[in-house]
């Protein structure tokens, strides 16, 4: 008898057990929300890229009053008269600030391909192939630097596609479909933006091709994700066909004058051949007696992205410009007391210390550092209310400013090629594991001073929040034994230095 | 009673998997009888130099050969003639012969379980009996569940339920199944963001309930004095993703273990100063697995028992 009651025991600890269960979210936690503000002058702020607002020319759009809107109307109508369960859970996940999913579908996308390449069985190591993506290793391997670049693009394609829509919103000041018919009862929050040209679908255009271009393989699930946001817009109320229509058209055309930027901005040669990574690597040594060496089994004969520090910045002139002083040498007494910290943080490491190094650690098959700034941006742009106009022009200036800095801080880990605490400390074990490029100077640092300064900018509230999260990430390498003090100290200075320009920038856009 | 360590057989195999299994309910067909205790200590060796990566068995150069130690602490007493309560305790050591990341060392999981007998009746020329047993299993330090393959453990709490039914013949040899199923809770990790087929933004991840089966053949010799026993040990998770190529194991994965060993035990029963003592040694190997490293594992321990 007494086992019945044991099992009864049991089983109510294991109810109970389970019931601790937390929920996993896989996205931001958001509803629509009503914005902040419209941005009335949206469409004369200065674009990125495009010459002005109305150099993708759309359609004059049809009044309200015509045959050809009342059908549109009416089919909009009759859509939201039918809608079922999972098109209201589509409707609600998208949005009215479709901005934030594409993003987070960006970053979920640079996740899924962060895998570096594994040997092959002589000990060579094969490379993916943006001729032949579906090939091991697939393409891209989106390591930080080519992560920091999708999202720059993304970015700035998604704020000039916008700033094209506010242009013609404001100048042709079409109505949204609910207050054309005040029977419509929207699934967003209303807003007195016009409708013509749908932002949504700009998002969502510029959005799938800058991705598609920068993810191949995800091509057929982009168009559907596509498809999809624009689809909610007239599911939700807010657009009619034509309004989607004209919005598809900036957003397809923006992206193509961002990806012929992409296209000749120097990443195709970042992945130098060995040749030429050896080459720079003799630099280093003739010019300043040491040099790094990857020190994995077998070893990687390139190292990642040694040109990446050669291609083109968006805002800052010369990459030389905003270039660190060179290091500590090698056994000289400041190196010698960075070796000693890392040696005495390896033996005495705090729960707190492990907690940081890993909460930072955006390594490999995560979102990388620009994915985890962008997420925190996000965060901002929901607390605030941002409308999509200008949470694109957030985005834009950050990513530009991440970009920028990883650009710079390549120049650095290329030009000085700084050996590695796992290189220059004989026996050194770290909880981290290092990554396959130089030390100096370090990337989560610089990363995230950029992404800091142009967040501080912009949310002047969260400034000190921001600066404390970038001093954190920049300390975690130094806890996770792959960063010297001094690395981290001379990426926070050169992300900031390197974010100042986008600030200077962004001040004059028109948007203050 | 001599011969109830043969669940501790179990037990200090199931610390040798990367932590995967964690300690787990004894699942032999022996019961102490009241007010007995046992007091054992147990050390076990594993280690690997391949691990399957989803279903493809592969090797990391900088990992070389992943090796794991553990001292097991356990206590066993009879609270009845029928009713048993069981802990264990290990702490566990763990390094890499490659690379430059570093081991992992610590006290991992307290694993208590009791077992019940249920039914044991001579059916012809031996005895069938069957029993059960419930277990409950909690992290007792801060090891980190996510540094993988290096963590100590899966960092979650464990509960299980399991079946046992043996047929024993009265000249010593016998024949034991088991089968458990294991509901794991989620474990915390130092970051809020992962991907497991898709991207997770949370501090915890799931860690995939699982199937456990036991099968063995043994016989009594010597007067019953030495158990030798051959065995296979399963583990079905049954959900979980799979090692991504080259990347790190996590939490989340889907394991599978197909596992063969033998074991042997020698009680000092007739030795007058040692009575009460017993000896164990054992080796094991896995034989078919999922995102899993390939142990070897071999151990020893000794135990003392006595009536209070």
């Amino acid at each position: 008898m007494k086992n019945k009651y044991i099992f009864i025991v049991l089983a109510l600890g294991l109810l109970f057990g389970l019931s601790c269960e937390k929920e996993l979210l896989t996205r931001a936690d958001y509803t629509d929300y009503a914005f902040a503000g419209i941005d009335e002058k949206g469409g004369s702020w200065k674009p990125i890229l495009l010459s002005g607002a109305s150099q993708i020319v759309i359609p004059e759009p049809k009044e309200v009053t015509s045959d050809e809107y009342k059908t549109e109307l009416n089919n909009v109508k009759l859509a939201m008269s039918t809608l079922n369960t999972a098109q209201r859970e589509k409707i609600a996940y998208w949005t009215n600030n479709p901005i934030l999913r594409w993003n987070e579908i960006a970053l979920e996308l640079a996740t899924k391909y962060n895998l570096i390449p594994e040997p092959n069985a002589d000990g060579s190591y094969p490379v993916p192939d943006a001729a032949n993506p579906g090939k091991y290793p697939l393409f891209p391997y989106s390591h930080p630097p080519y992560t920091c670049r999708a999202l720059a693009y993304l970015s700035v394609a998604q704020f000039d596609g916008l700033i094209s829509a506010w242009n013609y919103k404001f100048k042709y000041n079409r109505k949204a479909p609910y207050e054309v018919d005040n029977s419509i009862v929207p699934a967003y929050a209303k807003t007195a933006l016009p409708a013509y040209p749908a932002d949504g679908a700009v998002v969502a255009a510029a959005s799938r091709d800058i991705l598609i271009a920068m993810f191949p393989l995800e091509k057929d699930y982009l168009i559907a994700k596509a498809n999809e946001n624009m689809v909610c817009l007239t599911w939700a109320g807010v657009n009619v066909q034509s309004d989607l229509d004209a919005g598809a058209i900036i957003g397809s055309e923006v992206a193509k004058v961002a990806l012929q930027r992409a296209g000749s901005d120097g990443m195709k040669k970042a992945q130098t051949p060995r040749a030429v990574s050896d080459s720079i690597k003799a630099a280093a040594l003739n010019r300043f007696g040491w040099q790094w060496d990857n020190q994995e089994t077998p070893v990687r004969p390139v190292g990642l992205a040694p040109l990446f520090g050669k291609v083109k910045m968006w805002n800052v002139p010369t990459v030389e410009e905003v270039r660190p002083p060179v290091p500590p040498k090698p056994g000289s007494a400041e190196f010698n007391v960075a070796v000693q910290e890392l040696k005495d943080i390896a033996k005495n490491l705090t729960t707190e210390q492990r907690k940081i190094a890993n909460w930072w650690s955006d390594g490999l098959n995560t979102y990388t550092p620009p994915g985890h700034w962008n997420r925190f941006a996000k965060n901002f742009l929901i607390k605030y209310k941002f409308n999509p106009l200008r949470s694109a022009r957030t985005l834009a200036y950050m990513n530009m400013a991440i970009m920028d800095a990883g650009i710079s801080c390549w120049d650095a880990k290329y030009y000085y090629h700084y050996p590695r605490p796992i290189q220059a400390i004989p026996g050194f074990k770290t909880i981290l594991g290092t990554p396959n490029f130089p030390a100096y100077t370090s990337g989560h640092s610089t990363f995230s001073a950029a992404g800091a300064e142009v967040l501080s900018y912009i949310f002047p509230a969260e400034a000190q929040q921001c600066q404390a999260w970038a001093r954190e990430a920049a300390e975690s390498r130094i806890y996770g034994g792959i960063h010297y003090r001094f690395d981290a100290e001379a990426g926070l200075t050169q992300g900031k230095n390197v974010a100042v320009y986008a600030v200077n920038r962004a001040k004059k856009d028109g948007a203050e | 009673m001599k011969n109830h360590l043969t669940r501790i057989f179990l037990l200090v195999l199931s610390i040798g998997y990367v932590g995967i299994l964690k300690a787990q309910t004894p699942s032999d067909d022996l019961l102490m009888q009241k007010r007995e205790f046992c007091v054992a200590l147990l050390y076990d060796a594993g280690s690997w130099d391949q691990y399957w990566e989803g279903a493809r068995l592969r090797s990391n150069a900088n990992i070389g050969t992943l090796s794991k130690k553990a001292v097991t602490s356990m206590v066993a007493y009879g609270i009845t003639n029928k009713i048993n309560l069981i802990a264990t305790l290990p702490y566990i050591q763990t390094e890499a012969s490659g690379g430059q990341l570093k081991g992992a060392k610590g006290i991992q999981d307290l694993n208590i379980a009791i077992k019940g007998e249920i039914f044991n009746q001579q059916v012809g020329p031996g005895k069938i009996s069957f029993l059960a047993t419930g277990g409950f299993g909690t992290p007792v330090s801060n090891y980190l569940s996510d540094y993988q393959p290096f963590s100590l453990g899966l960092g979650t709490n464990e509960w299980s339920l399991r079946g046992i039914l043996q047929y024993r013949f009265d000249n010593g040899i016998y024949f034991r199944g088991a089968a458990a199923h294991l509901w794991r809770g989620q474990t915390k990790v130092e970051r809020n963001f992962y991907y497991n087929n898709g991207a997770y933004y949370s501090e915890w991840m799931n860690v995939p309930n699982a199937l456990n089966y036991h099968a063995s053949v043994g016989t009594w010799l010597f007067n019953s004095a030495l158990k030798i026993e051959a065995n296979y040990m399963g583990l079905r998770s049954t959900s979980g993703d799979d090692i991504r190529i080259y990347n790190s194991p996590q939490p989340t994965n889907k394991v599978e273990i197909d596992q063969v060993g033998f074991f042997a035990q020698y009680f000092f029963k007739d030795i007058k100063p040692l009575h009460g003592f017993s000896a164990l040694a054992y080796y094991s190997k896995m034989i078919h697995g999922r995102n899993m490293g390939q142990f070897q594992n071999f151990g020893f321990g000794i135990s003392y028992q006595f009536k209070i």
